[in-house]
């Protein structure tokens, strides 16, 4: 049976009075991208301090590898690179000089360090800037100097805290591409981020945290079956419609419409029903549908419904 | 099978210890406004001695017996530089890269947090080391310092900058990002040293309870030391300042590493 890449069981934090984290269980197979979502506060950097043995826990084990965080916790490190929330690079050192510096820490072989170092600069389009303090580099250079960092010692797991918070369009692509690269060599990675969006195309398995407890652990497909309820319709006209609450807001399916943009959304429970009727709406008002488009419930909807958080998505509700 | 662990580390720590040491060498000590104000710290000081010196003697001002008395000022000078030079930087650098975050690194990478803590003194020692070289050179020079056990001088100078750095680093352990706090710290500790440690006033001068309290100051240790340096001869047998020095500097490094430890928890 092979080595989970992260095992942890029953994990808990407490600061103080305050309780991070609450009997957090989980386990990682080797290869897998894992996203870690929740909202601010709710655990996700507490779970990370201690998985790479930052913080001890006060309950619980945590394993990588096979080796416990806790008694093993050098052996633990050498198989995983960490790129930390901050883009925490020397700004007075050189980006060579910032990643020999970590090939040093994490004892990686001389024989064929600098010519990695010179690949991951390459891959991360920062080697015409080799011999350039970090100090001048730009937030996504930055950031990118961090994650080629992270590889430095070629690692098994990756831990990724909030990789392209922020970023520009180049870095954020970059850093996409690279992941999805990672993933195809067998990389394990563990991921949070705020951008449910990016946790949605890029991992085979998500955990939504909240209040130090799981909330929910599974694939983003079968997370979105649970709340199939939260369906929805958009659709363009070729001009401005009449007060559709008179037309729409009485179909026993629609459980709520909003306009968004220049487009009508209608959330409901069966897609099918409410075709027709705004089919039938349109002639009725003379207007021309120009898009017509159904949704399944997204990730953000789970999150939104397992963490409980108010939606604000800026779209104003016509029957409500 | 844990033990054998343990050994395997010992080189990797090492290493990682001396990458550390070199890091902080490029960042912080070797900046153009570290290394003069770690020249002029010395000069100042002495000056303000020579002064002193100068304005109390009875003879005329100029007289060889007046060399003699700034000459004599230099092993006191030497050892006050070792412990503000070797002191001074960990206690600065540490906070700075708490508030950088570039310290998650460091704590999270797979060597052990000694491995850490002695990393951040060999980069203390070597500047010390680097800075003290002006007071004795200078001595030697211009006031015709004889120095009959150079051996014991420089093992003294290297000795008591390792101690003094692992005294820094340790101070520098309370977890704070503010560099303010763990300055007031270690100067609430530092200034003492210097008035209970027969630098200027030799210990066979100081009265009883003076004595039994110099005793635990690793500072009179080098003081003494450096005078054996000097002089060939010293109020405290050599090998026992010797001794003594080694002790208080494993004692800082365990703490240090215990503390750091502690305060990640």
């Amino acid at each position: 049976m092979t080595v989970p890449a992260i095992e942890v069981q029953n994990l808990s934090k407490r600061y103080g009075q305050i309780q991070a984290l609450g009997g957090v269980s989980f386990s990682i197979p080797e290869g897998e991208i894992f996203g870690y979502l929740g909202p601010n506060g709710a655990g996700k950097t507490t779970t990370i301090r201690i998985l790479t043995g930052i913080t001890q826990p006060t309950g619980g084990t945590a394993s990588i590898f096979g080796h416990d965080i806790i008694t093993e916790t050098i052996e633990s490190r050498r198989h995983m690179g960490i790129v930390h929330e901050t883009s925490n690079v020397y700004d007075d050192l050189t980006a060579w000089q910032n990643l020999i510096f970590t090939a040093e820490l994490y004892h990686v072989e001389k024989a064929g360090r600098n010519e990695w170092a010179r690949e991951l600069l390459k891959t991360f389009d920062l080697l015409e800037r080799k011999d350039d303090l970090a100090h001048g580099f730009s937030k996504g250079m930055k950031r990118r100097l961090t994650l080629a960092m992270g590889l430095m010692n070629h690692p098994r797991l990756l831990f990724l805290d909030e990789p392209t918070s922020g970023l520009d369009v180049q870095s954020n692509l970059i850093i996409r591409r690279v992941i999805r690269e990672l993933a195809g060599e067998g990389v394990t990675v563990f991921l949070t981020t705020h951008n449910i969006e990016e946790a949605n195309l890029t991992c085979d398995r998500v955990a939504i945290i909240d209040h130090g407890r799981i909330a929910a652990i599974d694939s983003p497909e079968r997370l979105k079956k649970t709340i199939q309820s939260v369906q929805s319709v958009e659709v363009g006209f070729d001009r401005q419609a009449p007060d559709i609450r008179d037309g729409l807001c009485d179909m026993p399916s629609v459980n709520e419409i909003r306009k968004e943009g220049d487009k009508i959304r209608f959330f409901t429970e069966d897609p099918s029903a409410v075709l027709p009727a705004i089919i039938a709406y349109a002639e009725r008002e003379h207007l021309k549908v120009l898009s017509l488009t159904t949704y399944g419930p997204s990730l953000e909807d789970v999150f939104i419904r397992l963490t409980g958080l108010d939606t604000g998505n800026g779209g104003k509700s016509q029957c409500k | 099978m844990q033990v054998k662990a343990t050994l395997r580390q010992v080189p990797l720590d090492l290493s990682a210890a001396w990458a550390i040491a070199r890091k902080d060498m490029i960042i912080y000590y070797l900046r153009p406004n570290i290394i003069v104000s770690g020249i002029l710290f010395p000069l100042f000081m002495f000056l303000a001695f020579a002064i002193g010196t100068i304005g109390g003697s009875s003879p005329p001002a100029g007289g060889s017996s007046e060399i003699a008395q700034l000459g004599a000022l230099i092993p006191g000078l030497l050892a006050i530089t070792v412990l503000f030079s070797a002191s001074s930087i960990e206690p600065v650098s540490i906070p700075i890269e708490r508030r950088m975050k570039t310290f998650d690194r460091l704590i999270s990478a797979p060597i052990s947090l000694q491995a850490l803590v002695l990393g951040e003194s060999i980069s203390g020692t070597l500047y010390s080391v680097a800075i003290a070289i002006i007071p004795l050179v200078i001595g030697v020079l211009f006031f015709g310092n004889l120095i009959l056990a150079p051996g014991a001088l420089l093992l003294v100078l290297f000795l008591s900058s390792l101690c003094f750095s692992s005294m820094g680093t340790l101070v520098a352990s309370y977890p704070t990002e503010n560099v303010g706090e763990v300055m007031s710290i270690l100067n609430l500790i530092r200034f003492p040293l210097i008035f209970l440690s027969g630098v200027f006033i030799p210990l066979s001068s100081l009265p009883g309870w003076g004595q039994d309290v110099a005793l635990f100051s690793p500072l009179t240790y080098t003081s003494d030391l450096i005078r054996f340096g000097y002089n060939g001869a010293s109020h405290i047998s050599p090998f026992l300042d010797i001794l003594v020095l080694v002790v208080f500097t494993i004692a800082f490094q365990l703490f240090g590493n215990y503390l750091y430890r502690k305060f990640n928890e």
